[in-house]
């Protein structure tokens, strides 16, 4: 296990002007998570399962729910159908994985009470606490487990995120189960005893541990499941909880709803909010109105809306994680596949006009193409750090950029270029894209850029079927590796859109993926480097920026903690003052 | 004899009903044709000419508005961004000074970037947006583009729909059944359904929005063709024409459609607005006018995410908006009452 | 008479199945498919596909929903709540959304109504022109530039009502999302009125009204507003019906779980089957109220009845 690096980003609106730094500047204030042992004794011994009852006052808890608002509804609290962030986030309140993230993005210990690694470190061997209970009073075991990760590779489920149990995960047999070549049941995963778990994987995967916190490998007990047949997860009634807290109200695609306290949590000690109360807000405007009522604790700012909050102690800008990014369509369009042509495009941009006066939300300049601030290298330090390592391919320099583009123009034999950009149609995109078109038209001379706004899954369809010519595009980590990123841009990888080929790269991602270099963390990050700068030196993508959320977040709430991956937002820790 | 004489009314015993304006009935005009009555009649209203002279102001400054100042539509600067409205001649009234009180969540500011940044002769008459483009050219030149939309979209819908229920109307019997009954099915689904789907089969642009304006907004047009051709049909001149030897298409747009070209025009009056209106919501949802080309609705929809934070920057395009709705609102409903002849006599 | 309704219900059960076949082959026609997110890969979303039986012709997949359908089960959401039955998401939303759209339909009609007989009683005055503004000016600015001024004012500054919709509250916070949503329906109410009113007014009847000696309240409300409402009413109707659907920007504003903003996210994501069961509702909405309406429009006025045999 890499040491994920901290990244518990409550920047202060002093970050915004910190350019490169972004969002990573981080001012801790999350609150110490030592519980006191006092704290839990002599509660209600009842199971409060799925009881919409407010809890009992435990002496030092806070008696206030913490207001919540979410941009989206939730999409689904199955753990295994689950995709996006805000479900992830509603999910893990309810249901402990193995291991979970502590303040700084490592995995410890959650429901896995301790765990053994094989010498060569192919067989993992978890012991699942004593005292792990689901809100029905039935332990939870090994063949929850067992059964929760079948189903994630089961093709008559077709989760989307199967591929992080095969491709990532890199658990025996997990890709032929997906293929359909072999049955469910041949997954490398096996409940030895009731309480001890053996997972069998196909190559040392470094980061194995810190996958232990995806929802996607969440436990989900089996006849539970079968008793709630096609509703599961569908409302309370029809999701246990074995995590910090209970769903007491919810109904598809809700715009307000609520989880209380799960006092029969094995750590029910640590945790100190009653409850949690979500509100879905989609306009930004009304959601700041709330917060300043005092309605909300918390809340998402929109860039316009940093101006109004920005020398408010209560905002933030919290690290998203994404990579945004222009992706050129290199195989298909003639002058894109002209390497000066590129350069020009990427010298050509500034990236700097782009986060500081557009977005404002605290984004951060991004120079390399993986995003900063969400893997940490063997020695601590975050991969992307040195944001002048590619310097010479990727920055601000408008005569190199004319310079390449005039070679560019020669090579080609024509003297403009008209081209079409793919963007989303939300509100952020069709921003940023509205500027890289007016800083290219006017660097370079003779090249026009006609901006195409689809809905997303239009814009996602038609990159993915090399139907564009440039694409405004993003990329969210999955885990703490570069590899989620690094992995993309080898031939025929199907986020791949400009459809770029080099052995060279395929070979050196391959080496650090399933070669001899898995179990050597230090040469491993090396090469990594090496397979960056040819993406870089080729202008395979011309990143942007990492995202940030500008955020506001109550005086009065201490201790959430914010992480680019996976889980957004946990709250085991957080606590409300009176 | 004289007691069995027969009572003689006399003056005194009838009142006159309450409408002595109604007398006026007896007058006598000189003789005029049809158009030039409506011509004086339109014009006796006042609110009807304010309409009509907000929508030709709007639409000259649609036209030579952008050009007025040296900014374009789409010229950005970001060092700009933000500016309040500032206009030099007003400033000694206080007004139009550039400045603007800013509430935030920490108390109220006042900013004036022109002083701060030291541009004592810049200008941006409405201020400027989140890009530093002028929005004085951005509000004309979205009127420009709603308007042309909305014409041009009201335009074909009632060619098409009054094509459409004339047919339906004048053939009457299964030709009706079935015309009627695809017009169901259309009216049926949801327009939202129809017009995102064809936003997003076709590029999105200024074409494919008047496309599928066009395409939701003909039902009414042909209901009202078609409720006419079903008055007219059985009129004499009507059956003369076809008794010397008309065909139906001739007697549907040669003798009926000049007969209707009142209620109709009243009502491509009336879709303008609702066309104007519709590209608005378009706007809204994300399928209107791609960026940086502007509308008046996606105007409105950029600043609406400013509007508690810079709130100048939507009031242009809101105002222009709905001047022009209400202005196309007084003339159409003008326009009826000089088209009318049964409100003639009010 | 009852030959007369029958065929209407007839025609009317045809042109649904009609409209629901359309509904499919514009599914069809969107471009993207409902499984598109960066992270799936072509093998799962053809796995996908089979999973809710997308690659079989449309054809029969358009007899499997439509037998499905009359089993009561629309099928389930794809991207909105993934897995979720679709009837289970309307059983909760549909309700809001009438409720919501009904308020503002009644208040409406209400304002719009006395909007629309001052200005046909003070035609051609400044009363007139008034109130004409005054109906256009709700219509004038988008509904959502509307909602928001609402909010801000009544919610955030006075703090009369809640921002936001809660179901702990439901009438307080149906208030601002009810007026915001009535401005459409005043506006046509109004000016529907005014010339129907105007119509009225200049008729014979009238006339002959008057000269009896009757005056006043009596002449304007026993026979002259009788006689227009009758088409008042029609025009309601698809109101009705358009309000429930229409209320997306207001449900989105509001943060309202209705079904309005629903329908517009599914057309975005491409969740078919939300967009089909909604539009379908919708039209049947539609068709069963312009149904009714034609039947009592039938029983009230004997010459349209006889029209239509005509036809």
């Amino acid at each position: 296990m890499k040491k994920a690096k901290a990244f518990l980003a409550i920047a202060m609106a002093a970050t915004l002007s910190m350019g490169l730094v972004g969002c990573g500047g981080s001012a801790d204030t999350s609150a110490p998570a030592a519980s006191t042992p006092a704290e839990n004794a002599g509660t209600e011994a009842a199971p409060a399962e799925n009881s919409g009852t407010a809890p009992a006052e435990t002496v030092t808890a806070g008696t206030m729910d913490l207001n919540v608002m979410l941009e989206t509804p939730v999409e689904s609290l199955d753990p295994q159908q689950a995709t996006d962030g805000t479900s992830f986030e509603v999910i893990a309140n309810f249901t402990d994985g193995l291991m979970q993230m502590d303040a700084d993005g490592q995995a410890v210990n959650a429901l896995a009470e301790s765990y053994d690694l094989s010498e060569d470190g192919l067989t993992y061997t978890f012991h699942i606490r004593e005292d792990a209970n689901w809100s029905n009073g039935t332990p939870v075991t090994a063949a929850d487990f067992v059964f929760a990760w079948q189903r994630a590779v089961d093709p008559n489920v077709a989760s989307e995120y199967a591929y992080m149990l095969s491709d990532i995960g890199q658990i025996k047999n997990a890709a032929e189960i997906i293929a359909g070549d072999l049955d469910k049941s041949e997954l490398g995963v096996t409940a030895v005893d009731e309480k001890t778990l053996q997972v069998e994987l196909n190559v040392p995967v470094s980061y194995f541990l810190s996958l232990m916190y995806f929802p996607t490998y969440y436990p989900v007990n089996e006849e539970f499941f079968t008793s709630c047949g096609d509703t599961y997860a569908t409302s309370p009634d029809t999701v246990l909880s074995n995590g910090a807290f209970i769903l007491d109200s919810y109904e598809p695609a809700a715009t307000a709803f609520h989880l209380t306290k799960n006092n029969d949590y094995y750590d029910a000690a640590r945790i100190r909010l009653p409850g949690l109360n979500y509100q879905v807000i989609q306009d930004s405007q009304q959601a700041l109105m709330s917060y300043q009522t005092g309605a909300l604790d918390t809340t998402l700012v929109n860039g316009e809306q940093v101006d109004q909050v920005q020398d408010d102690p209560e905002f933030m800008a919290i690290g998203a994680g994404y990579l945004w990014y222009v992706t050129p369509n290199i195989d298909a369009v003639e002058e894109l596949a002209n390497l000066n042509v590129r350069l020009a495009l990427t010298y050509a941009i500034n990236r700097e006009a782009i986060t500081a006066d557009v977005l404002k939300d605290g984004s951060a300049p991004t120079y390399t193409a993986v995003p900063m601030e969400f893997a940490a290298g063997p020695d601590g330090s975050d991969y992307s750090e040195d944001q002048t390592r590619y310097a010479d391919v990727c920055a601000y320099d408008a005569d190199k950029a004319l310079e390449c583009w005039n070679a560019g123009l020669e090579e080609l034999g024509v003297s403009e270029i008209t081209l079409d950009m793919v963007v989303d149609a939300d509100d952020a995109p069709q921003k940023v894209a509205q500027v890289l078109k007016e800083q290219w038209e006017t660097t370079l001379p003779g090249f026009t850029v006609n901006l195409v706004v689809e809905p997303k899954k239009q814009r996602v369809e038609d990159l993915q079927n090399g139907n564009f010519e440039l694409g405004l595009t993003r990329w969210g980590p999955d885990y703490a590796d570069p590899m989620t990123y690094l992995g993309m841009w080898i031939t025929d990888n199907s986020n791949n859109y400009g459809l770029w080929s080099n052995a060279e790269y395929d070979a050196i991602i391959d080496e650090c993926t399933t070669g001899d270099l898995c179990t050597d963390a230090e040469g491993r990050w090396a090469r990594l480097y090496d397979a960056e700068k040819l993406v870089m030196d080729e202008a395979v993508i011309f990143p942007l920026y990492t995202q940030c959320n500008a955020e506001m977040m109550s005086s009065k709430v201490t201790g959430v903690e914010f992480h680019p991956v996976a889980i957004n937002r946990v709250y085991k820790n957080a606590v409300k003052a009176e | 004899m004289e007691n069995t004489a027969a009572y003689v009314p006399v003056e005194t015993d009838f009142r006159l009903k309450n409408n002595a304006g109604a007398d006026l009935i007896d007058e006598n005009f000189a003789a005029q044709s049809f158009w030039k009555d409506v011509f004086i009649r339109y014009f006796r209203k006042i609110s009807a000419v304010i309409g009509l002279i907000l929508i030709v102001l709007i639409s000259v400054f649609a036209v030579i508005g952008p050009g007025m100042n040296e900014y374009t539509y789409s010229g950005q600067d970001l060092s700009q961004k933000n500016f309040a409205p500032r206009i030099i001649a007003l400033e000694k009234f206080g007004i139009f000074d550039g400045s603007e009180t800013m509430r935030t969540t920490t108390g109220s500011k006042e900013i004036n970037y022109y002083t701060e940044k030291g541009l004592t002769d810049l200008e941006y008459w409405f201020g400027s947006d989140n890009f530093g483009r002028d929005i004085w050219t951005r509000t004309w030149s979205g009127a420009r583009v709603s308007l042309i939309i909305a014409v041009a979209a009201a335009i074909i819908d009632m060619v098409i729909g009054m094509s459409y229920g004339l047919i339906s109307g004048y053939f009457g019997g299964h030709v009706d059944m079935i015309m009627q009954r695809i017009l169901e099915i259309a009216n049926g689904i949801p327009r939202l359904v129809i017009v995102t789907l064809l936003l997003l089969v076709l590029q999105p642009g200024m074409l494919t929005i008047i496309f599928a304006l066009m395409l939701t907004e003909w039902v009414g047009m042909s209901r009202i063709a078609r409720a006419e051709m079903l008055k007219l049909k059985e009129q004499e001149f009507v059956l003369a024409s076809r008794t010397l030897g008309a065909g139906n298409f001739f007697i549907i747009f040669r003798e009926v459609l000049p007969n209707i070209i009142g209620p109709i025009i009243t009502q491509v009056m009336f879709s303008i607005p609702t066309a104007i209106f519709t590209e608005a919501f378009l706007s809204f949802v994300g399928l209107g006018i791609p960026v940086p080309q502007c509308s008046l609705g996606s105007l409105i929809s950029e600043g609406f995410n400013s509007f508690t934070t810079h709130p100048y920057q939507i009031i242009p395009p809101i105002v222009v908006m709905a001047l022009l709705m209400l202005s196309f609102n007084l003339v159409a409903d003008g326009l009826r009452e000089a088209l009318d002849p049964k409100m003639k006599e009010m | 008479m009852k030959k007369y309704v029958g065929k209407r219900i007839l025609t009317s059960l045809f042109t649904l199945l009609a409209i629901l076949l359309v509904l499919f082959i514009l599914m069809q026609l969107m471009p993207g498919s409902p499984f598109n997110d960066e992270k799936l890969n072509a093998d799962q979303r053809a796995a996908l596909y089979t999973k809710y039986g997308l690659d079989q012709p449309i054809v029969v997949q358009f007899f499997k929903y439509v037998g499905n359908m009359l089993k009561g089960d629309l099928g389930v959401s794809y991207n909105i709540s993934k897995n979720t039955p679709i009837s289970q998401l309307i059983q909760t939303r549909l309700p809001i959304s009438i409720r919501i759209g009904g308020c503002a339909v009644g208040l409406g009609a209400v304002i719009g109504l006395i909007l629309g007989l001052i200005a046909a009683l003070k035609h051609d005055t400044i009363w007139d022109t008034l109130a004409t503004i005054i109906s256009v000016i709700g219509v004038s600015v988008p509904s959502y530039v509307f909602a928001l001024a609402l909010s801000y004012n009544f919610g955030f500054k006075l703090g009369w009502f809640p921002m936001l919709f809660s179901q702990q509250d439901i009438f307080g916070s149906s208030v601002l999302p009810s007026v915001s949503l009535s401005m459409f329906t005043m506006a046509s109410i109004a000016r529907f009125t005014r010339s129907e009113m105007l119509e009225v007014l200049g008729s014979d009847y009238m006339l002959l009204a008057e000269s009896k000696g009757i005056s006043g309240a009596a002449l304007i409300f026993r026979h002259a507003l009788r006689n227009a409402l009758i088409p008042i009413i029609t025009v309601l109707a698809p109101l009705i019906v358009d309000l429930m659907t229409g209320s997306l920007v207001v449900e989105k504003i509001f943060a309202i779980p209705g079904v309005g903003s629903l329908l517009v996210t599914a057309i975005q994501s491409n969740d078919y089957n939300v967009v089909i069961s909604l539009s379908f509702i919708y039209s049947a909405m539609y068709i069963g109220i312009m149904l009714v309406v034609d039947i009592l429009y039938g029983i009230i006025d004997p010459r349209i009845r006889l029209a239509k045999k005509g036809d």
